[in-house]
């Protein structure tokens, strides 16, 4: 009985703990600004404290995912039949614990070696307390997989020693120089396809082809902390915070209704306002699944309503979430831009055609579906549209701050997203008080903490392999393999939207950036493709990934959110994902989609 | 005897890949070669694919990487006496940094070899100027500009505020935007990566006077080094030493020539309201850099080690 009190006040101060740091990364810039203009007084060390808030959020938000069984995972384990699954669950958790041990024997390894060299953060704060919550909040995972991994003791003892293992192995990398990487790596990769965390087998890879290259294991937790701590990042869960109150609060009834006033009065009218609403949330989400999850049903109803077809329904919702990745400030450019060195201002700028291209063909399609169907309209009433827009001002007014920030050159990338977040923070919870201030209010940053966690430490293990890679020079030989083959640059665009095709079909696209971008950026170079322009048609390439079996999230999250079966939602999405390949070939092969707005704005 | 096993150093540089210093490696590299008959490998990464300057300097202590070309920024990460070298209007020449560097060279080993290093030789980024929007001819208008700082030097960033500047912190690949749109609109840099960037363009007024030499350095492991013959040792730090000469010299006829082609491409030279007040001014700032941004020691080693330097090529001209 006491133990148990004792865990939940440990469990409570975890999510305490976890939605403190992200609502800190959110406040510090603000006041620092403040208080700078204001009484000419700073905070020191606000900038460089925000960017070790982005791993703390990153880890402790992993952490609890793993206690919540909310770590990312390939879906392919919800194919499995059901008896299989207490054993390819044993299996998965058996293999699983094993490498976040390895993993935090690697980062206490970093740590102690930075805790020598004495570097500080600021203030006289060093640099190994802001690394140390990576080798703690991994222990902790391990130990939870561990535990998870069996609902007998015998099984868990079993999972618990391969986690003693792993962590023994993690500063023994002479064990396994010379050996062969690949059966390993085999085990990793089906120990992923029937359940494990994605960011176990990214990080365990990148780990055991160090390790065999000679090299410890401590490159990997060095390269996340690279990655988390990078000054641009603290905008990716910034700008997801931002994105989760609005869906939280009743931010999507009031969008909806500004929409359907708005568009309401044309043939499919409700699906063009889907495929809108859709955008205006996974601009700001990112593609973590968060628009249909949060929307889904909402929008369903109204398409229901209006007599749609629950065929074109299901794919047209299925297909919207994730529509708007290429408006600013969505998550895929500004990690494109950290990853291969390009200015997320002209990201912005550029992926604005191109995703109005695709909302705008989803839309088409949508009325096409509304003219030909018995789809209901309402008439167009000037006086309700205005009452909408007003009544969702803060919202809608939102996206122009932050782009207007940006512009003018007030603000940086990431004082513009903790911007957002102190905005929409004052609407949902003291202006248009959808959210409570107190328990609720924490509640709702502990999910998105949780939400950000599992994809920030996915990014963190992806740029391990990505290190692991540039110290083999694969992208060095991959461009003269490459450049050896293909003389043309657009035998070359062709080819590459193919293998984006497949990548997208086998990898999440936010680990596709961090871990294939440092492969492309050389290419392009070298086939005069404009780095912008390249961003702009890897993402909407990725986007398609979305759509695609295996990995792909939408399918699993709307066949989740609407109870239908896996088939079904795949079949519903095939008409989307033929016209977002067509968009897709639109802006791979027409740059000026993507460059025409930048040149005309003199960038 | 036996054959020495091979060795191969892993050496990242922030330098652009095809730049000068990236060819003076290569050219050094090959030399170890040839020095070692095969035993010693160079392995190159050039252009920041393998981090920025803190990222490699904690991969060379995990033993991931086994040597680095950096600048100030990275050898500060090592040893905080390497700001010595950032202190403004220390040096008025090439010849008066050479001897300096000749003089306070073993101290500066001893740092290094403190915390694991070895130094393989020194390194010139070239001549670091004021490029601004508008001209600045004097402090208070330097005062009024919004400087650009890199982010993650946050005692930098601390001691430009407290000195009544208005610096502005910002990832490297944020400076374009930042110059687009006025975020900031002066910055500290040499003229070759001015032009190699096209920062120039939107700042096109450098001022005439050189804040000081970008002092750069190659450094490997100790762990690394002690693996090599110390025979080999030899060989390898004189041609490091030859490469140093080039690379000095190379890189100031560069810079020299990246003004002239700017300058037909619109840059403005622009000079002092008052030369002296703008020297005093800034020499007072470095003053108080002292056991504030550079540690006490460093700083009276390295002035200490310039004036000796300037006293002696002031009589032999007189
Ligand atoms: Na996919
Ligand atoms: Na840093």
């Amino acid at each position: 009985m006491k133990a148990g009190r004792l865990i939940a006040t440990a469990r409570r101060g975890e999510d305490l703990l976890a939605a403190t740091a992200l609502v800190a990364m959110g406040i510090l810039p603000i006041a620092e600004g403040l208080l700078r203009s204001l009484l000419g007084i700073g905070i020191p060390g606000a900038g460089p404290f925000v960017q070790h808030l982005t791993l703390w959020v990153a880890f402790l938000g992993a952490a609890v995912a793993a206690r919540e069984d909310r770590l990312l995972a390939l879906a392919t384990a919800q194919l499995l039949p059901e008896s299989w699954k207490p054993a390819t669950g044993f299996f998965a958790g058996t293999v699983s614990a094993a490498f976040p041990a390895l993993l935090a024997r690697a980062g206490l390894e970093m740590v102690l070696i930075e805790r020598q060299a004495g570097a500080e953060i600021a203030v006289g704060v060093p640099v190994w307390v802001g690394q140390a919550v990576m080798p703690l909040a991994l222990i902790g995972i391990a130990l939870r997989l561990a535990w998870k991994a069996s609902s007998w003791w015998s099984g868990r003892a079993l999972a618990l020693g391969t986690s003693l293992v792993g962590f023994w192995l993690g500063a023994h990398a002479e064990v396994l120089d010379g050996a062969a990487a690949w059966p390993w790596i085999a085990l990793l990769v089906v120990a992923t396809a029937v359940g494990g965390p994605i960011f176990v087998a990214l990080g365990g890879a990148a780990a055991l082809l160090f390790m065999v290259d000679g090299i410890p294991a401590a490159a990997v937790p060095v390269a996340t902390y690279e990655l988390s701590t990078s000054p641009i990042m603290p905008a990716i869960p910034l700008f997801t915070l931002t994105g989760f109150l609005l869906a939280e609060g009743g931010a999507s009834q009031r969008l909806l209704q500004v929409f359907r006033t708005l568009f309401g009065w044309m043939h499919g009218g409700t699906a063009v306002v889907c495929a809108v609403v859709c955008a205006f949330f996974t601009t700001f989400t990112g593609g973590s699944g968060v628009t249909i999850l949060a929307l889904g049903m909402l929008l369903f109803e109204a398409l229901k309503r209006d007599g749609y077809a629950d065929r074109f329904s299901l794919g047209l919702l299925t297909g919207s979430g994730s529509l708007g990745l290429l408006f600013p400030p969505a998550l895929p450019l500004i990690l494109y831009g950290i990853v291969a060195q390009q200015p997320i201002e002209h990201l912005f700028i550029g992926g604005l055609v191109p995703g109005m291209l695709l909302v705008a063909l989803i839309a088409a399609w949508g009325m096409r579906a509304g003219w030909r169907g018995e789809t209901s309209r309402q008439r167009f009433e000037p006086t309700a549209a205005g009452a909408a827009i007003w009544k969702a001002k803060w919202e809608l007014a939102l996206p122009v701050v932050v782009v207007a920030a940006l512009v003018t050159g007030y603000s940086t990338p990431v004082e513009a997203a903790a911007l957002s977040v102190v905005w929409a923070l004052v609407a949902q919870v003291a202006i248009y008080r959808d959210i409570g201030p107190g328990r609720e209010l924490l509640q709702v940053v502990k999910r998105c903490a949780v939400l950000i966690g599992g994809v920030l430490i996915i990014l963190g293990m992806a740029k391990g392999l990505t290190s692991w890679m540039v110290d083999a020079q694969i992208p060095m030989r991959a461009l003269e393999a490459v450049q050896s083959v293909i003389q043309s640059k657009l035998v070359f665009l062709l080819c590459l939207n193919l293998f984006l095709l497949v990548v997208g079909c086998l990898m999440d696209i936010f680990s596709a950036i961090v871990v294939v971008v440092p492969l492309i950026v050389p290419l392009g170079a070298a086939y005069g493709i404009d780095p912008i322009h390249l961003g702009i048609l890897f993402i909407a390439n990725l986007e398609l990934g979305y759509l695609t079996p295996p990995v792909g999230l939408n399918l699993f999250l709307a066949a989740y959110r609407f109870d239908r079966p896996l088939l079904e939602i795949w079949r519903a999405s095939v008409p989307v994902l033929v016209i977002l390949a067509l968009g897709v070939l639109l802006i791979t092969y027409v740059p000026w989609l993507t460059l025409g707005l930048l040149d005309l704005v003199g960038r | 005897s036996q054959a020495a096993s091979p060795v191969r150093v892993k050496m990242a540089t922030m330098a652009p890949d095809g730049s000068a210093w990236h060819k003076a490696l290569e050219q050094m590299g090959s030399e170890w070669r040839r020095a070692t008959d095969g035993v010693v490998e160079l392995r190159i990464y050039p252009g920041g694919t393998a981090g920025d300057e803190a990222a490699v300097v904690r991969k060379m202590r995990i033993g991931q990487l086994d040597a680095a070309g950096i600048t100030i920024v990275g050898l500060a990460e090592v040893d905080a006496a390497f700001d010595a070298f950032g202190i403004p209007m220390l040096f008025r020449s090439y010849e008066e940094l050479r001897a300096v560097l000749d003089e306070v060279e073993p101290y500066f080993e001893q740092k290094l070899s403190e915390k694991g290093f070895v130094l393989l030789n020194w390194a010139n980024g070239g001549w670091a100027h004021l490029f601004s929007d508008e001209p600045i001819r004097t402090i208070d208008e330097l005062k009024r500009a919004k400087l650009y700082v890199s982010a993650g030097d946050d005692d930098l960033v601390e001691w430009w505020k407290d000195n009544g500047f208005k610096p502005r912190a910002l990832a490297p690949t944020d400076i374009l935007t930042g110059l687009e749109t006025g975020m900031i609109d002066a910055m500290v840099t040499t003229p070759l990566v001015a032009m190699s960037m096209q920062w120039f363009k939107r700042v096109p007024h450098m001022h005439h006077l050189p804040l000081g030499p970008l002092v750069g350095a190659n450094v490997m492991t100790k762990r690394t080094w002690e693996s090599i013959e110390p025979a080999a040792r030899q060989r390898l730090l004189a041609a490091a030493e030859e490469s140093e000469k080039e690379i000095f010299d190379k890189i100031a006829a560069d810079d020299q020539e990246a003004v002239e082609l700017m300058k037909q491409r619109g840059l403005k030279v622009v000079e002092s309201a008052d030369e002296g007040e703008w020297r005093r001014q800034l020499e007072r700032y470095a003053a108080e850099m002292r056991g504030e941004l550079v540690p006490a020691e460093a700083y009276d080693r390295v002035t200490r080690a310039r004036d000796q330097v300037r006293r002696a090529s002031d009589g032999s001209d007189s």
